[in-house]
C-alpha cells in the first residue's frame, strides 16, 4: 500500500525542489549578474530594429528582435556589435564623438525578414549628429509592400512558419496532454517546463560555449528530469494526501507563477539569443526562403513527433500509457504499474517540453516567459484534438501552429493568439471531447 | 535599516486602495470559486470591463461617468457569455482553461494597435476622472489622517467610497448566500448532479453566478482606474488575478470576511517583504562572497515568487485559509 508522508515532510520536499532548482541553474545567476559590464561608456549608437507592414495604406511598426547591428569606424574597425532585444532596441558603447558606419547583417534577421530598402543596410553616423551622448540609428524591415512577393509566396512562407510552430506546439502539447490523461491534472506549469528547456540550452550554450547539437540531448533529460522532480516533490505527493484535481490545478498555478517569476530573477527580463547557428542564409527552395537551421529543426521534429506516435501506438509502455490515459482503474486491474506510468508519463513531459524550449528558442528568442506565451496555444491544441488523448495532441497541436500562423495573414500579429482561442470556444461549443476524445456524459 | 518606516508603509498599504479593489475583486472571484465552484481566471478581465467602461463614456460618448457602470455590466454579460456558454456545461478545468485565456486575449485586444483609436492601445484611457474628482469633499493636495494612515486627500475619497462599496458587497455577498438562491449555489458546488435532480438548471444558476461575480470584479476595476487616473491595459494581466486568488485563498473560501481580511493581509505581507527586499538592495546588491545573492532589480520577481510559493503552501497545508471550514473548502466537491 501507499505510504502516507505527514505534513511535515511534504515541506521539506518543497525546499528539496527549491533548493535542487536553485543548483541546477545556479550557475546561470551567476553569470547573469557580470553581464551588465557591457552597458558602461560614454557614448552610445541605439540602433533599432523595425519592422513595418502596411495595413491599409498606415505603416504599422512592430519590433525586430534578433538582429545583428556592427559598429565600425569608417577605417573598418570593429568598434562593437550587439543584437536587438524584444523591444528592437540594440545599446552599442562607442569610445568618442567620431564618424562611424551602421551595418545591420541581413541574414540574422529573423522570420526571413529583408530590409525595405537593401541598400540602407549601412548607415553612416556624422560625428555632427551626436547632439547628446547617444545617437539613434533606425532600420526599416518590411515583408509586405516589398516588389516580387506575391500572394502565394507570401502564403507558402506563412504555411512553413505554421509548420515549424506547429511542430513545436504538438512535441510540448503531447507530455500535456498525456499527464492530463494520467492524473487528472490541468498543469498550468506545462509552459514554465518549456522554458526550462530554452533556459538551461541558453546556459549551456552562452555561457559554457558547448554547441547545441552536442548540449541538447543532455538539455532534453534535465528537462525530463525536471519534471519527474515536479512529480516527485509536489504532484505526486498531493495524490498521496488525497487533494483533489482541481486543488492540484491551483498548485499548478502557484508553481508556474513561481517558476515563471524564478526564472525571471535569474534571467532578466530581456530576450536573449542562442549562439548556435545565430546566422543563417536562407535557402531558397522554389519561393520558401527557409534556414538551414529552420529545416534541421523542422527536420528532426517530424522525426521525433512521428516516432512518438509509431511507439505510443506498438510498443508495450506506449500501450500501457494509453491504457492509463484511457481509465486509470481499469488499467492498474490489468496488472499495469499506473504509478510508474505516470513517472515515465512526467518524464517524457518534461523531455518534450525541453525539447520545444529548444527548437523555440532556435526559432525565436530566449526569454523567461516564452513558455507561459505558448500554453494558451497547447490548450487549444489539446481541447482540439481531445483533453487527455496522445493522438489529439499531435494533431490537434499542429493544426493550431498552423492555423495561428496562417491567420496572420488576415490578422494583426499581435493577436496572433486570439484565433487559437476562438478554435478554442468553437471546438468546446461543437464538439468539446476534440477530435480523438470519446463523448462522455459531463452534465 | 529603517523598520519604523517599513512598519508604517506595511501599515498604510494594507487599508490602502490596492487592498481595496484586491478585496472588491475577490469578493466576486469568492462568488464564483468559493461558492459556486467554478474556476475562474479570468477575474481580471472582469475588472478591466469595468475600467474601460468608465473611461469610454468619458472619453468616447461624453456622457456621466455613471453611465460607465451600465457599459461595464454589458460588458461583463458579453464576457460571460463568451466564456460560460461554451464550459458551463462541461468539467470543472475546461473553465479554467478557457477564462485564462480569454482574459489575455482580451488584454491583447484592448493593448492593439489596431484597436487604439477605440481602447487607446498601450496608453490607455486617461483623463477621465474629472467629474468623479470635483465630488470630492476633501482637498486633494492636503494631508490627511494620523500616524501611518496619514494619506492626500484625493486618495482620501478613493479609499472612503473604496471601504463603502466593499461592505455593500460584502453585506450584498452574505445576504446573497443565505437566501434560497445561495443555497442553490451551493448545492451546484457540493454536487451538481443532485442539484440538477431536484429540478433545477444548474446551467443558468451557474451563469447567474458567473455574471454577478463578474459584475463585483467590474467594481474593482472601476476603483483601481478612480484611483490611477487612467487605465492601462497591462494592470488586466493574468498575474492580477492569481495574486487576488491569492488573497483569497489566504482569507478563506466561502467566507466574506475572507475575501477582506486576505486582501488586507496579502498586501501587508507583500509590501513588507517588497519593503525589507528593497532596504536591503537600496546600497547595492547583497553579496555572499562572490556570489549575487540579490539586486534591486530582481525584488520585484522575487516577491511575486513569493506569491506563488504561497499560493502553493496555502492549498497544500491549510486550503480553508484563515477563516474558512475545511468542510466548505470544496474545490474539489464532487
Amino acid at each position: 500500500m501507499l505510504k502516507r508522508s505527514g505534513p511535515d515532510v511534504g515541506h521539506i520536499w518543497l525546499k528539496v525542489l527549491l533548493a535542487v532548482i536553485c543548483s541546477i541553474v545556479a550557475g546561470l545567476g551567476l553569470a547573469s549578474s557580470s553581464a551588465s559590464a557591457a552597458d558602461e561608456g560614454e557614448f552610445f549608437i541605439i540602433a533599432s530594429v523595425q519592422n513595418q507592414l502596411l495595413v491599409n495604406d498606415v505603416p504599422e511598426r512592430t519590433p525586430v528582435a534578433g538582429a545583428t547591428i556592427k559598429v565600425t569606424t569608417v577605417d573598418g574597425m570593429l568598434i562593437g556589435e550587439g543584437i536587438t532585444g524584444a523591444d528592437g532596441l540594440c545599446k552599442i558603447a562607442v569610445p568618442t564623438r567620431d564618424n562611424y558606419l551602421i551595418d545591420i547583417d541581413t541574414s540574422s534577421l529573423p522570420n526571413g525578414l529583408t530590409l525595405i530598402d537593401a541598400a540602407k543596410a549601412q548607415v553612416k553616423v556624422d560625428q555632427g549628429l551626436f547632439t547628446t551622448n547617444t545617437k539613434r540609428v533606425t532600420f526599416f524591415t518590411g515583408d509586405s509592400g516589398i516588389a516580387g512577393s506575391t500572394e502565394l509566396e507570401r502564403i507558402l512562407q506563412r504555411l512553413t512558419d505554421g509548420i515549424r510552430l506547429g511542430i513545436i506546439i504538438a512535441m510540448c502539447s503531447v507530455g500535456l496532454s498525456l499527464i492530463i490523461g494520467t492524473t487528472g491534472l490541468t498543469n498550468f506549469a506545462h509552459g514554465e517546463m518549456v522554458t526550462f528547456g530554452a533556459l538551461v540550452a541558453f546556459f549551456f550554450n552562452v555561457y559554457l560555449d558547448i554547441p547545441i547539437l552536442i548540449c541538447g540531448p543532455l538539455v532534453i533529460l534535465l528537462g525530463g528530469c525536471f519534471g519527474l522532480l515536479i512529480n516527485w516533490g509536489i504532484f505526486a505527493r498531493l495524490t498521496k494526501r488525497g487533494i483533489g484535481s482541481n486543488s492540484q490545478l491551483v498548485v499548478s498555478l502557484g508553481l508556474s507563477l513561481m517558476l515563471i517569476n524564478f526564472y525571471l530573477f535569474l534571467f532578466g527580463g530581456r530576450t536573449k539569443q542562442l549562439t548556435s547557428f545565430s546566422k543563417q542564409v536562407n535557402l531558397e527552395i522554389g519561393p520558401i526562403g527557409i534556414t538551414p537551421r529552420d529545416l534541421t529543426t523542422a527536420i528532426l521534429g517530424v522525426i521525433i513527433l512521428l516516432s512518438i506516435a509509431f511507439s505510443l501506438q506498438k510498443s508495450r509502455l506506449g500501450k500501457a500509457i494509453r491504457a492509463v490515459s484511457d481509465n486509470v482503474q481499469l488499467a492498474s486491474a490489468t496488472g499495469i504499474d499506473t504509478q510508474k506510468v505516470i513517472r515515465i508519463v512526467w518524464f517524457a513531459g518534461g523531455a518534450l517540453a525541453a525539447t520545444g524550449g529548444i527548437f523555440r528558442g532556435l526559432d525565436e528568442q530566449v526569454s523567461f516567459s516564452m513558455g507561459s506565451d505558448l500554453i494558451f496555444l497547447m490548450f487549444a491544441g489539446i481541447t482540439l484534438g481531445g483533453l487527455g488523448s496522445a493522438y489529439g495532441a499531435l494533431v490537434g497541436g499542429f493544426f493550431i501552429g498552423i492555423f495561428v500562423e496562417m491567420s496572420s495573414l488576415f490578422f494583426p500579429s499581435e493577436l496572433k493568439v486570439a484565433p487559437a482561442l476562438f478554435i478554442l470556444i468553437l471546438v468546446l461549443i461543437i464538439r468539446p471531447q476534440g477530435i480523438f476524445g470519446r463523448s462522455q456524459r459531463v452534465g | 535599516m529603517d523598520l519604523i518606516k517599513i512598519i508604517e508603509n506595511t501599515l498604510r498599504a494594507s487599508i490602502g486602495v490596492d487592498a481595496i479593489y484586491f478585496a472588491i475583486a475577490a469578493l466576486g472571484l469568492n462568488i464564483h470559486f468559493g461558492y459556486t465552484g467554478m474556476l475562474n481566471f479570468g477575474q481580471a478581465a472582469f475588472m478591466a470591463c469595468g475600467s474601460y467602461g468608465l473611461g469610454m463614456t468619458a472619453q468616447y460618448f461624453g456622457v456621466g461617468l455613471w453611465w460607465g457602470i451600465p457599459l461595464g455590466i454589458f460588458f461583463v454579460i458579453i464576457l460571460a457569455l463568451i466564456v460560460g456558454i461554451p464550459t458551463l456545461r462541461l468539467r470543472a478545468d475546461y473553465l479554467a482553461i478557457v477564462t485564462i485565456a480569454t482574459a489575455e486575449i482580451v488584454r491583447l485586444f484592448v493593448r492593439s494597435v489596431k484597436l487604439k483609436r477605440l481602447f487607446g492601445g498601450t496608453d490607455g484611457i486617461t483623463n477621465f476622472s474629472r467629474q468623479y474628482r470635483e465630488l470630492s469633499p476633501f482637498n486633494p493636495s492636503k494631508k490627511y489622517g494620523f500616524g501611518p494612515f496619514t494619506y492626500t486627500g484625493y486618495s482620501l475619497y478613493t479609499i472612503i467610497i473604496g471601504w463603502v462599496l466593499v461592505g455593500i458587497f460584502s453585506l450584498f455577498t452574505w445576504q446573497l448566500m443565505r437566501s434560497p438562491w445561495g443555497r442553490v449555489v451551493k448545492g451546484i458546488r457540493e454536487d451538481e448532479d443532485a442539484v440538477r435532480s431536484l429540478g433545477k438548471n444548474v446551467y443558468a444558476y451557474k451563469m447567474q453566478a458567473l455574471v454577478i461575480g463578474g459584475v463585483i470584479g467590474m467594481f474593482a476595476g472601476m476603483v483601481l482606474a478612480l484611483d490611477r487616473g487612467s487605465v492601462q491595459p497591462d494592470n488586466y494581466s493574468r498575474m492580477v488575478t492569481f495574486y487576488i486568488l491569492t488573497a483569497l485563498v489566504l482569507g478563506g473560501l466561502a467566507k466574506v470576511a475572507g475575501s477582506v481580511v486576505g486582501s488586507m493581509l496579502f498586501w501587508l505581507l507583500f509590501v513588507f517583504s517588497d519593503n525589507v527586499l528593497r532596504e536591503i538592495t537600496r546600497n547595492g546588491p547583497l553579496r555572499i562572497g562572490d556570489f549575487t545573492v540579490i539586486q534591486s532589480t530582481q525584488v520585484g520577481a522575487v516577491n511575486y515568487m513569493f506569491v506563488g510559493i504561497g499560493l502553493m503552501l496555502l492549498i497544500v497545508f491549510r486550503p480553508q485559509g484563515l477563516f474558512g471550514n475545511r468542510q466548505e473548502m470544496a474545490l474539489d466537491g464532487r
